[in-house]
């Protein structure tokens, strides 16, 4: 018997996976048709020219969306979305990384008025690589036209520290996070503390919430990322800055690599639908 | 209502649970149980009703647990947050508890049959002290029993508990019984309330919200989360099967990550290690730098002692909180 019910198991995740992988390929092949019909619609406006970088289509989308985000409108009825995150994890669970795909996430974000973008995967490659991805961001910023507004990406990766003048001055600030960020940086925070104890400093009472919390940030005044975008087929955060993540709400996108515009504000309103009740 | 509900599956629930069991089931299933105020609101009946009924709800779904085989549930039944909501209702919710200890320990003879040992995770100082008498006396009846774990989340967030544990490992070193440079990942997990636990494999939230409202961050960090859009008062055999075939299809890439973890973490000890043997040499040693094999014993023994102390520190720490509840419930017994 244990072997039917292992054989209909296996049958099961077997059609499982073939559903899963029919709904992507669907995804992929109704991107694809629509992305023809917007070239082909865009090149009987313009010169062919300014088609061989980037969708024109959606610079125009990109740039108009952010005057209206950045304008603070009175109407919430001509906003984009009507609440809008300060910071936003990027979190990439899947196995092949692309960058690009990944640095037009992180410009769009700029683009509708994110003040902090933060990318993470478990493996810590975007860590390894941070200059390219940089290099990515940069250039998919002058595609977009971004290059003459004050958008310009502080990076932030091992010993770069924010400064405040920067925050003050509303430039977005990009953090590219690894696992070393999440749970070592706590321990650390406590082997810290401890220390302080083991010199007679403080005392164990000492310590509660808001003192680690403050201990944690190190005077650096970075708001804990109010959305994740998750991108891949694994259902887990990974690591993902488990303190930071108390009141965050996640929003699954299938896969960053090709991810769209539209995708990208289908995610941004699913979260500003999200309603927080703090406990009550 | 019992906390114990007997009851068997129907056919089709049956098959249907020994078809899963053919695959990976987890072995502790975490649960915020969400939902029960809009179900009141949704069936229009009182509030405290909706709670009533979602404390039934758990009872079946430990059940369904039980009969696909997953020994551990963690729920979280009432965060430090929910200490903001109106006086009514939080009085309302400490009643509910209360009447529900006291039913336990009534139940004792039948916890005791299934083998259920009760933990409750959280500061129990913020309860009122005759509820706090009442929860240590539950679970210090039920301590020893060992087939199956139900941890109840209760005067919890996650914040306050990892801040909790940061503490005790201070105390620690205002004792004496470890150094500052001890402090490691595993040992903050030890001195977590859930350090008697694996980490969840799975974390379930109903009625459709997509956060984790302050709940078990730490020892989620690499469990597969499902949100389901039921409420939990509506919950169903059907959805929890739904959970776990979900935690099925992650169950490779999880393993798979924890396993990079893991290797990591015992890179960071050794790594950590050494730099202590180092800092030991520089102070002690004659100045001169140690050959090769010389080091590596010097690192391999540092290991074992920094081992030592932390069991030491351990049994002490376990010491103090089964005190702090023994003396709790025997107060229970005077009053």
């Amino acid at each position: 018997m244990a072997l039917v019910y292992e054989l209909v198991w296996r049958m099961l995740h077997v059609l499982l996976h073939i559903h899963r992988t029919l709904v992507t390929s669907l995804r992929v092949l109704l991107r694809n048709w629509n992305g023809q019909t917007w070239r082909r619609a865009v090149a009987a406006l313009l010169t062919p020219a300014s088609l061989a970088g980037f969708p024109d289509s959606q610079k125009k989308l990109v740039l108009e969306i952010s005057k209206r985000a950045r304008g603070r409108c009175s109407r919430p009825s001509g906003c984009l979305v009507e609440k809008l995150p300060v910071h936003v994890g990027l979190l990439i669970v899947e196995e092949q990384p692309s960058y690009t795909d990944i640095a037009n996430l992180v410009v769009w974000c700029m683009a509708v008025g994110i003040s902090y973008v933060s990318v993470y995967d478990n493996h810590g490659v975007f860590r390894k690589n941070d200059t390219l991805l940089l290099e990515k961001i940069v250039r998919q910023q002058d595609l977009l036209g971004l290059e003459d507004s004050k958008y310009n990406a502080e990076f932030l990766s091992n010993g770069n520290t924010v400064h405040q003048d920067q925050i003050v001055s509303g430039q977005p600030v990009v953090k590219v996070l690894s696992p070393e960020d999440g749970k070592q940086s706590i321990v650390e925070a406590a082997r810290r503390f401890c220390r302080t104890v083991e010199q007679k400093e403080k005392t164990s009472k000492d310590i509660d919430v808001p003192m680690f919390d403050a201990l944690l940030r190190e005077s650096k005044n970075i708001p804990d990322p109010e959305l994740v975008m998750k991108f891949g087929p694994v259902d887990s955060t990974l690591g993902f800055l488990p303190w930071h993540i108390r009141l965050t709400e996640f929003v699954s996108l299938p896969s960053h690599v090709d991810v769209s515009y539209e995708d990208f504000l289908v995610a941004l309103q699913r979260y500003s639908t999200c309603e927080q009740r703090q406990g009550k | 209502m019992s906390w114990i509900r007997e009851g068997e599956l129907n056919l089709i629930e049956r098959l249907s649970a020994n078809v899963l069991k053919a695959g990976p089931v987890p072995k502790h299933v975490a649960f915020i149980m969400d939902g029960n105020r809009r179900f009141a609101r949704k069936k229009h009946v009182d509030r405290q009703e909706g709670h009533s009924q979602g404390f039934n709800k758990l009872a079946e779904t430990l059940r369904w647990c039980l009969q696909l085989d997953i020994p551990e549930v963690t729920v979280y039944a009432f965060s430090i947050e929910n200490f903001n909501r109106s006086r009514e209702e939080v009085d309302g919710l400490m009643e509910l508890a209360k009447l529900k200890f006291l039913r336990l320990l009534d139940e004792r003879d039948k916890l005791e049959k299934h083998g259920v040992c009760i933990r409750v995770l959280g500061d129990l100082t913020l309860l009122p002290l005759d509820l706090q008498q009442l929860i240590a006396k539950a679970v210090v009846a039920t301590r020893e029993h060992n087939r199956c774990f139900l941890n109840v989340c209760f005067a919890y967030t996650s914040r306050h508990e990892m801040a909790n544990a940061v503490r005790e490992m201070a105390w620690g070193v205002e004792q004496g019984l470890i150094k500052a440079s001890d402090v490691s990942e595993a040992l903050l997990s030890e001195c977590l309330y859930s350090s008697n636990s694996p980490n969840p494999d799975l974390l379930i939230r109903t009625s459709g919200e997509v956060r984790l409202s302050d709940f078990l961050l730490w020892q989620t960090s690499h469990s597969c989360l499902v949100f389901q859009s039921v409420l939990w008062p509506e919950y169903s055999f059907w959805n929890l099967c739904d959970a776990v075939i979900q935690y099925q299809c992650n169950h490779a890439s999880i393993m798979k990550a924890r396993e990079l973890h893991q290797d990591e973490q015992r890179r960071q000890q050794l790594e950590a290690d050494h730099a202590c043997v180092a800092e030991l040499l520089h102070h002690h040693g004659n100045g001169k730098p140690a050959d090769g094999p010389r080091r590596q014993e010097a690192v391999a023994e540092y290991g074992l002692r920094r081992e030592a102390r932390v069991k030491d520190f351990l049994e002490a720490l376990r010491n103090k909180r089964d005190s702090f509840l023994t003396q709790l419930a025997s107060q229970a017994t005077v009053a």
